[in-house]
C-alpha cells in the first residue's frame, strides 16, 4: 500500500486517497470527525511507514557494510601502524602516518602526475568532444550514427586488453615506431614519453564517451534558440559561441567534474599493466601510490592515511566545482 | 501510451528534428571538413582494435611484419592461447561474475529506487544522498578494509568475494529513480485503488513499463562488471581466474608472444563487442544516460 501518511505534513488532498483507501473514506463519511479518519491509529501508521524501508534494506545493508564501514575503518587504520597480518599487533601511532605521508618524496611526483593527467585529459574529455559533437550534429542521420559508433568502440575495450594492444603498438619493434621511422624507441620505458603515452591511451578510450554525452547535451537544446539567433543575423560562430555553448554549460561542467575526479581512476589499470608507475615514478598517480603502500609495502596505516587525504582533497575540488556550476546556472537566469 | 513517456523517446524525437533543420543550413565545404575530421578520429579510434584482431590472425612467424593486411591468415595464435591458458574457464568465470553482479545490482537498486520514487518517508533525502555519494568514494579508500573482511570470511579467491561487495550501484539507483518519477502517477493510483499491494504493483505496473531502461541499464552494468579489473585482481590474485587477469599474467610471462597476447585480448573483448553489435542502440543509450544524470 502506498502511504504518504508517514509524513505528517502531507497535504490532506493526497492523504485521503492514499491513507487506507476504502475503509478510511467510509469511516470518515459516516460520523467521526475528518481529522481522525485521515490519521489512523499509531500502530497502523507505524506499520504503514515500514514498506519503503523494507525496499531500501538490501541496498542500505550493502552500502553500510561495503562502503561506509570501510571508510570509518580507513580513518581508524590511519592512526595505527600495522602490516595487514592478522597475527601481528596494531600499534597506535597518532598522526605519525600523516607526517610520514607528507615527507615521502614520491607523494610530490604522484600528485604532480595526477595533475598532469587531469590537465592532459581535459582537451580529450571536453574541448575536442565538443567540437566533434557540434560537427556530428550537422551531419545527416546515417553517417552520424556510423561516426558515433566508431568513436565509441574504444570505450568498450577492456582496460587490460587496451593496455596489451597499445603495448604492442608502442613496442620498440611495433607499428608506431615503424610508421614514424623511429627505430627501436621504447615509449613506455623512457621517462620523457611514458606519461604522455599513458595519457594518449586514456584519451583514446574516453573520447567516444565524451562525444556521446556532449551530443546528448546538444540534442537537449531546442533548435528554436539557434534559429532565433540566426534570424537576428548572427553568424554561425556567433551562434555557437553565444547561444549553444552557454546552454551546454551544465553538460560541460559535468564532464569537467568527471575528468577531475576520475582521471586518476581511468589511468590506474593502464599504469598497473604498462609501467607499474615507472620509469623513476614518472607515471605513478596518487591512487597507484596508495595501492603500492597498501599491497606492496603492506603498510596499511600509510595507505589509509593516503586514502583519507586524497579523498578529502578530491571532495574539496568537487565541491568547489559544483559551487561554480551553481553560480553559473544562477547567472543564467 | 505509457511506455512512450520515458526520456529516451523524446530525446530521439528531438534528435531527428534538429538534425534535418541543421543539415539543410550547413554549406557543403563545411560538411566536407567535418567528414574529414570525423573520418580521421574514427580511424584513430578503430585502428588499435583492428590491429589487435589483425595481429592475432597473423601466422606466428609473420608477427613483426607490419603490413596492414595479415596474410596468410592463421588461427595458430588462438590455438596457442587455448592450449596455454585455460581460456574457456577464464571466460566462464568472467561471465558468471558479470551476469551475477549485473543481476544483483539490478535487483537491489530496483527495490531501492522504487522506495525513493514511490514514497515520502522520514530520512528520504539523507538516505538518497548516502546512495548517490558512493559514486564519489574511490574504491582505493575502501579496498583495504573490504579485503580484510573478505579474508576473515574466507571469501578471498572466490567468485562470491568479487560479486558480494559490489551489489549496490549508485548509478543504477539514480537512473531507475529518475525514470520511475517520470512515470504517470495516475497508473500507480489506479492500481492502488484496485487494492493491489506495493509489491504486486512493482512487478505488474512499474517493471513492465521500465523495460527499455532496465534493458539498457543491465547492459551497462554487465559491461562494467565484465571490464572491471582491480577488484577481481585483488580478490582472486591468481592469473587463472578471470580473463582480465589471464591477460595480465600472459603479458608478464609471454611478453613477446604478441600474436597470442592479441588473441587473448581479442577474446576478452569479443562478448562485449558482440553485445554492442547486436544492441547498439541500447548500449549507446545506456552510456548516454549514465553520463547525463
Amino acid at each position: 500500500m502506498f502511504v504518504e501518511v508517514a509524513v505528517p505534513t502531507a497535504a490532506t488532498g493526497t492523504a485521503i486517497p492514499a491513507g487506507t483507501a476504502g475503509a478510511a473514506l467510509v469511516d470518515g463519511a459516516v460520523s467521526r470527525p475528518r481529522v481522525s479518519a485521515v490519521r489512523p491509529p499509531l500502530a497502523r501508521r507505524m506499520l504503514a511507514a515500514v514498506p519503503p524501508y523494507l525496499y531500501l534494506l538490501p541496498g542500505m545493508i550493502s552500502l553500510a557494510l561495503w562502503t561506509y564501514k570501510p571508510i570509518i575503518e580507513a580513518v581508524q587504520l590511519s592512526f595505527y601502524r600495522w602490516n595487514l597480518l592478522p597475527t601481528s599487533p596494531r600499534i597506535y601511532v597518532g598522526l605519525e602516518n600523516y607526517q610520514r605521508l607528507f615527507t615521502i618524496p614520491q607523494l610530490r611526483d604522484a600528485a604532480m602526475n595526477t595533475l598532469w593527467y587531469v590537465l592532459g585529459l581535459v582537451p580529450f574529455a571536453i574541448i575536442l568532444p565538443t567540437a566533434v559533437a557540434l560537427v556530428v550534429r550537422d551531419l545527416s542521420g546515417r553517417s552520424r550514427t556510423v561516426y558515433r559508433a566508431l568513436l565509441f568502440l574504444p570505450v568498450l575495450v577492456a582496460p587490460v586488453a587496451a593496455a596489451a594492444v597499445w603495448r604492442w603498438l608502442l613496442d620498440p619493434s611495433g607499428l608506431v615506431n615503424h610508421a614514424l621511422g623511429l627505430g627501436a624507441f621504447n615509449w613506455l620505458r623512457e621517462e620523457s614519453t611514458a606519461l604522455f603515452s599513458i595519457l594518449m591511451i586514456c584519451a583514446w578510450q574516453i573520447l567516444g564517451f565524451a562525444v556521446l554525452v556532449i551530443s546528448a547535451g546538444l540534442t537537449g537544446i531546442s533548435a528554436d534558440y539557434t534559429e532565433a539567433a540566426e534570424m537576428d543575423g548572427a553568424s554561425r560562430w556567433q551562434t555557437t559561441r553565444w547561444v549553444t555553448l552557454p546552454m551546454l554549460r551544465s553538460t560541460l561542467l559535468f564532464m569537467l567534474l568527471m575528468t577531475v575526479l576520475l582521471s586518476a581512476q581511468w589511468t590506474f589499470p593502464l599504469i598497473d599493466v604498462l609501467t607499474q608507475g615507472g620509469p623513476v615514478d614518472s607515471t605513478t598517480n596518487v591512487y597507484y601510490l596508495l595501492w603500492e603502500f597498501g599491497f606492496r609495502s603492506l603498510d596499511s596505516g600509510l595507505a589509509s592515511a593516503a586514502g583519507v587525504v586524497f579523498f578529502l582533497a578530491f571532495a574539496v575540488v568537487a565541491a568547489a566545482l559544483v559551487k561554480l556550476a551553481d553560480h553559473y546556472s544562477f547567472a543564467d537566469n | 501510451m505509457t511506455g512512450r513517456t520515458t526520456g529516451g523517446g523524446t530525446t530521439r524525437g528531438r534528435t531527428t528534428a534538429g538534425g534535418t533543420t541543421g543539415g539543410a543550413r550547413v554549406p557543403r565545404r563545411r560538411t566536407a571538413a567535418g567528414h574529414l575530421l570525423l573520418a580521421l578520429l574514427s580511424l584513430i579510434s578503430l585502428f588499435p582494435v583492428y590491429w589487435m584482431f589483425a595481429s592475432s590472425l597473423r601466422q606466428p612467424g609473420h608477427i613483426f611484419r607490419q603490413s596492414l593486411l595479415p596474410w596468410p591468415l592463421s588461427l595458430e595464435s588462438y590455438r596457442f592461447v587455448f592450449d596455454n591458458l585455460d581460456m574457456s574457464a577464464l571466460l566462464a568465470n568472467t561471465l558468471v561474475i558479470a551476469v551475477v553482479t549485473a543481476a544483483g545490482q539490478l535487483m537491489v537498486c530496483l527495490l531501492a529506487a522504487y522506495a525513493f520514487a514511490a514514497w515520502e518517508f522520514r530520512g528520504r533525502n539523507i538516505l538518497f544522498l548516502m546512495f548517490v555519494a558512493t559514486w564519489l568514494i574511490p574504491f582505493q579508500v575502501t579496498m583495504i578494509s573490504n579485503y580484510l573482511v573478505l579474508s576473515n570470511l574466507g571469501l578471498l579467491n572466490t567468485l562470491a568475494g568479487v560479486i558480494i561487495p559490489n551489489l549496490c550501484s549508485a548509478l543504477a539507483v539514480l537512473m531507475l529513480r529518475q525514470h520511475m518519477q517520470a512515470f504517470p502517477r495516475e497508473l500507480l493510483d489506479a492500481a492502488r485503488i484496485d487494492g493491489r499491494g506495493s509489491w504486486t504493483i512493482l512487478w505488474t505496473v512499474v517493471v513492465p513499463n521500465l523495460r527499455p531502461v532496465l534493458a539498457s541499464l543491465s547492459i551497462l552494468l554487465f559491461i562494467s562488471a565484465w571490464n572491471d579489473y582491480f577488484w577481481p585482481a585483488l580478490v582472486l590474485q591468481r592469473a587463472n581466474s578471470v580473463v582480465q587477469l589471464g591477460i595480465r599474467g600472459f603479458l608478464t610471462e609471454e611478453g613477446d608472444n604478441w600474436g597470442a597476447l592479441m588473441a587473448a585480448s581479442g577474446l576478452a573483448c569479443l562478448p562485449v563487442f558482440a553485445l554492442y553489435m547486436a544492441m547498439q542502440r541500447q548500449v549507446v543509450d545506456a552510456f548516454v544516460r549514465s553520463g547525463l544524470r
